[in-house]
């Protein structure tokens, strides 16, 4: 029997954990017996896949930029430039803003290999952490919960865990908290008006396709009772210290996610959506490229972001709350003639909050002057690894265990600085700053070369739409210079990545067949 | 996990009781009144789905209903031929408008016709969807197309959208140029509207078509352009062909649809690719697994894909793609009436707002404001329950009909469980609000068509038999004749009731029968069984 079964089985709730004077060691103690972590997540689902490159400019790459996308690039001097490479779409300013105080990271190029493009195949394979090739019926927060609450819904709520595991604000809940026998989040609305429902009394459903949906809601009507109570009491507990921006549906839902956290709810999870980033016409205002759809919806965005983190900072909770966007894809690198962008690969993710290892992780991604009308920004980062390490270095799960929820090959980045203790000390990470393809374009044969920093390492080769063609190699070299040939002879021409991949880091290299 | 249904395709021969004319109205109109019902049981299954399906007249168009400063169209008459008036006025008339085409669609739905259409209705509008196209003479306009084919031809339906006006507008088909080639429409075309997307099994290639063939079938169907948005003149709403704008090439597809190429064709090029889309099986396979969780259960295993969608998907192609044979074949087989699958299905929001009104013949008052504000609120109710006509969330439509695992469940969260009991409190007289008066329930139409009303049993059993979908267990049967009489013998009820019939101009015996009736009624449709069909 596990540790924290038996704990549980012997009721925990009847032990004095929340006594004053409780000694310091015992509380660590019984914190780690548990496996409770106070840390909250809040997740802010970005729908219809956002158009990175004008979001995050590569003020590196512009050449191949403007030519790319002339129609709708952002003018380089209109960036807000946070390095020398890189700068933030001028309606992203508070962003930028955050960035400067250290709460915020950008992570470029996150998505997966064997990019689907299907808006609804590809929200599946976020929501639920899984391969391109994998269909999985949980999401990856329900398989965590799934864990540390087995038999869910099944006993819950209960006195030890009084308030709901997850809570989407407006509408429907969300597949990433999909658990085995029930989604773990709970919708909410308005956390002030909350009415209890009628509840039915009736023996066991009977074991039927008729009996599973009435069991199921007679479930979600008892639970819907039960943690209404505990919602409604923090929201009334609970005050906002900020002003939130008006006619801004996204701060509205973040304003009671605060609200709810400083009102004292344990809810772990809170997941906040907005739409409208499927940009395929008219991203832009016709003659200025910094205004239009694109634009306002990059303003309420941020906006709200930067409202919310001030009011945790506000709160004193700034040290509880981890912040992450998430859309389904990128965009492509060219720009279409109607003012917009298709359905791409990779795209930036941003995380903030004030434990963040605030800075851009990865590079820019490599914009020649031909650009292939297909191709998107070729993945760096494995969405998995982050999430992955949101488990591992925000919720304490161990190594082994966030292998198992996500995948084998799950890497750890450095998205987190120490906060208050809590987390471990951060992974080694190498971004293989010297490496390179020589030559590049390659004709019959080329080079792989860059300076090892130890350990394993898997080289692959990926076409222009993010699928992996061959592993090119896999070793454990000597630290130091290092180089393996490509032969690329039989390659048709055209672009193609090269994904460089250890447990220390990752890196995405283009490379040109003529 | 409870065995699933095994019955085939064959012909159903069963009993035909209440309970299954019962299962088939619940699943094929917005609710049934119990003269339905027993007519239905008395027509016999082949008469009730010849009802089903036979093809009614196009209705009349919505109408203004009460908008005095809409500049073309005086009150009473239609406004979807009538341009928008001046600036000052047309925020104004495209409120109304749109409020006038979802209370008309509303008011379509719940005819006691005992015919699919409407149902069939939602089902092409969740199939081929558009969403969030403002100006309500295009709404009208495609709504009036997936009326028009709604028990007809999927293919010809499938032609039809492809140059709708509405539908150009919503995946970009009028920025689809030769020069600039917007291939959002091409791809919903293959993985949302026929062919379906399969499995990836290689680079950009997923089983059906690829990545190259998007690209190529975007230039088959560059050069539409819809006319007439929000136009203040008088300009029908109308696609146009602009041969400048079309791609004139031949367009090479892959070998998923066997390498062929499409040479230019003008304005009929879309016939040439919708016809080659066509004529691969698993289109007519994609369509039937898509009736087939809307009508019947969302879980399709080898079995049902065997049994069930592909001898379906064969009807489909035998008939050149009319859709009526399938559904006939489809809702009168025993697998359809398989007991497992009564109340399977958690109702839709329209289903859920519907079944208060149909079930007990609820009527709007008479005149045509009030009419089109009774469906109006009915529609807003539709709305709090995460259903919005003409506002599907995205082009694959509503998430119930197509996200696992958890499919209808997803009509079901904390927020809307909370919408769908105030309704129930509404129309049980619980909950008061402006005209909302007229869409309390009148309990005593219900009473009278009991076979034996004084008789408390047979009262509640003939209510149960036709407000929910399975018996239920004998607790909840106490608690319901509780509400009832409560802590008092079963005769006194047919003292009470016999008391009404005594008097029956004695209007304050009558108000306390009548609030009687509707606190048993609070309590039956409050039970999570009233939510499913």
């Amino acid at each position: 029997m596990k540790r924290r079964t038996f704990l549980r089985n012997t009721s925990l709730a009847s032990l004095p954990i929340a006594l004053p004077g409780l000694n310091q060691t015992y509380r660590k103690l019984l914190r780690y017996l548990t496996d409770h972590t106070d840390k909250i997540l809040v997740l802010i689902q970005c729908s219809g896949g956002y158009d990175g490159l004008n979001m995050v400019l590569p003020l590196d790459q512009y050449d191949g930029l403007s030519k790319a996308r002339a129609n709708l690039i952002i003018p380089e001097n209109k960036g807000l430039k946070l390095t020398d490479e890189v700068a933030l779409h001028p309606a992203l300013a508070p962003l930028a803003e955050l960035f400067k105080e250290g709460q915020l990271q950008i992570i470029q190029g996150v998505g997966y290999p064997e990019q689907n493009r299907s808006h609804f195949r590809s929200t599946d394979i976020w929501t639920s952490g899984s391969a391109s090739d994998q269909y999985l019926n949980t999401g990856w927060l329900g398989r965590y919960l799934d864990d540390l609450y087995p038999g869910y819904p099944e006993g819950y709520p209960n006195p030890e865990d009084p308030d709901p595991f997850a809570i989407t604000m407006q509408g429907t809940i969300s597949e990433t908290c999909q658990g085995i026998g029930g989604n773990f989040s709970m919708s909410v609305n308005d956390p002030f008006s909350l009415a209890p429902l009628t509840i039915s009394t009736a023996g066991e459903a009977p074991d039927t396709y008729y009996g599973d949906e009435l069991a199921f809601l007679r479930d979600a009507i008892l639970k819907t009772n039960q943690y209404s109570d505990v919602i409604e009491a923090a929201a009334e507990k609970g005050k906002n210290l900020v002003e939130y921006p008006d006619n801004n549906n996204l701060a509205n839902q973040l304003r009671n996610v605060a609200l709810l956290i400083a009102g004292g709810l344990q809810t772990r999870i809170y997941v906040v959506s907005m739409g409208g980033f499927d940009t395929h016409a008219n991203q832009i205002a016709e003659g200025d490229s910094t205004q239009g759809a694109h634009a306002s919806l990059l303003e309420e965005l941020s906006s709200a972001v930067a409202a919310f983190q001030a009011d945790l900072n506000a709160l004193g909770k700034q040290e509880k709350v981890l912040g992450m966007t998430f859309t389904e894809f990128g965009r492509r690198i060219r720009s279409n003639y109607s003012l917009g962008t298709d359905h791409g690969s990779a795209a930036p993710l941003f995380i903030f909050g004030s434990c963040v290892e605030a800075g851009i992780l990865g590079h820019n991604p490599e914009i020649p002057d031909e650009v292939d009308p297909l191709e998107g920004v070729a993945m760096q980062h494995d969405f998995r690894n982050i999430y992955g390490s949101i488990f591992e270095h925000w919720f304490e799960v161990p190594k082994e265990k966030v292998n198992l929820l996500l995948y084998p090959e799950y890497q750890s980045l450095p998205l987190l600085k120490n906060c208050n203790a809590a987390t471990s000390s951060n992974p080694v990470y190498s971004t293989f700053p010297t490496a390179r393809i020589v030559p590049n374009p390659v004709r019959q044969s080329g080079q792989l070369v860059w300076d090892h920093p130890g350990g394993a390492i898997k080289v692959q080769l990926m076409n222009v739409l993010g699928s992996v063609i061959s592993t090119v190699y896999q070793g454990n070299p000597a630290p130091g210079p290092q180089s393996i040939n490509l032969e690329t002879h039989r390659m048709s021409p055209g672009t193609y990545y090269l994904y460089l991949v250890s447990p220390q880091g990752q890196r995405t290299l283009r490379l040109v067949k003529l | 996990m409870p065995p699933p249904p095994r019955q085939d395709l064959s012909a159903y021969e069963g009993a035909w009781t209440e309970q299954e004319a019962g299962h088939l109205l619940r699943r094929t109109l917005f609710g049934a009144s119990p003269d339905q019902i027993i007519e239905s049981v008395s027509l016999g299954l082949e008469e009730t789905l010849n009802r089903l399906l036979t093809d009614l007249p196009m209705p009349d168009p919505p109408v203004n209903f009460g908008n005095e400063n809409d500049t073309y169209t005086p009150i009473g008459t239609t406004w979807v031929d009538k341009p928008y008036g001046p600036q000052e006025t047309n925020n104004e008339e495209v409120r109304f408008r749109r409020q006038s085409l979802i209370s008309w669609t509303m008011q379509l739905a719940l005819e006691p016709n005992g015919n699919i259409r409407e149902k069939m209705w939602l089902f092409w509008h969740n199939h081929f969807v558009v969403s969030d196209i403002n100006d309500p003479k295009y709404n009208y306009n495609y709504a009036q197309l997936l009326r028009k084919h709604a028990t007809g031809n999927f293919r010809e339906l499938t032609k039809e959208i492809t140059i709708d006006p509405a539908m150009l507008r919503f995946l970009n088909g009028n920025d689809n140029t030769v020069e600039a080639p917007n291939e959002n429409y091409a791809r919903e075309l293959l993985e949302l509207f026929t062919i379906g997307k399969g499995p990836q099994v290689g680079p950009g290639d997923y089983t059906n078509y690829t990545e190259d063939d998007v690209v190529a079938i975007a230039k088959v169907l560059t050069g539409w352009q819809d006319l007439g948005f929000f136009a203040q003149r008088d300009l029908p709403v109308e696609s146009v062909f602009r041969p400048n704008r079309h791609d004139k090439s031949t367009k090479q597809l892959s070998q998923r649809f066997d390498s062929v190429t499409i040479a230019n064709g003008g304005s009929d090029e879309y016939k040439t690719l919708i016809d080659l889309i066509f004529s691969k099986k698993e289109t007519a396979r994609f369509l039937c697994r898509n009736l087939y969780q809307f009508f019947v259960y969302y879980q399709i295993d080898d079995f049902v894909e065997e049994t069930i969608i592909s001898p379906l998907a064969d009807i489909l192609i035998e008939n050149n793609f009319e859709v009526k044979p399938v559904l006939r074949r489809l809702l009168g087989s025993s697998h359809f009436y398989d007991t497992e699958l009564y109340g399977a299905m958690i109702k839709n929001p329209m289903d859920f707002v519907g079944s208060t009104v149909r079930n007990f013949s609820t009527t709007s008052p008479e005149g045509l404001a009030p009419t089109y504000i009774f469906h109006l609120l009915l529609s807003r109710a539709v709305d709090g329950m995460d259903m919005r006509l003409f506002n599907a969330p995205d082009v694959a439509g509503w998430k119930a009909y197509y996200q696992e695992p958890s499919f209808y469940q997803i009509w079901i969260n904390s927020t809307t469980l909370r919408n769908r009991q105030d309704w129930i409190n509404i129309v049980t007289g619980r909950k008061g609000g402006n005209n909302l008066e007229p869409i309390i329930i009148d309990p005593f139409p219900l009473l009278e068509r009991c076979s034996e009303p004084s008789d408390i049993y047979t009262l509640l059993n003939e209510w149960i038999s036709w407000l929910l979908p399975q018996p239920i267990t004998d607790g909840q049967f106490e608690t319901l004749k509780n509400t009832l009489i409560p802590g008092l013998p079963d005769y006194e009820w047919k003292l009470e009731y016999g008391e009404y019939l005594s008097n029956p101009t004695d209007a304050e015996i009558k108000e306390a029968l009548r609030r009687k009736l509707l606190d048993l009624l609070y309590t039956l449709l409050s039970m999570p069984e009233y939510y499913l069909a």
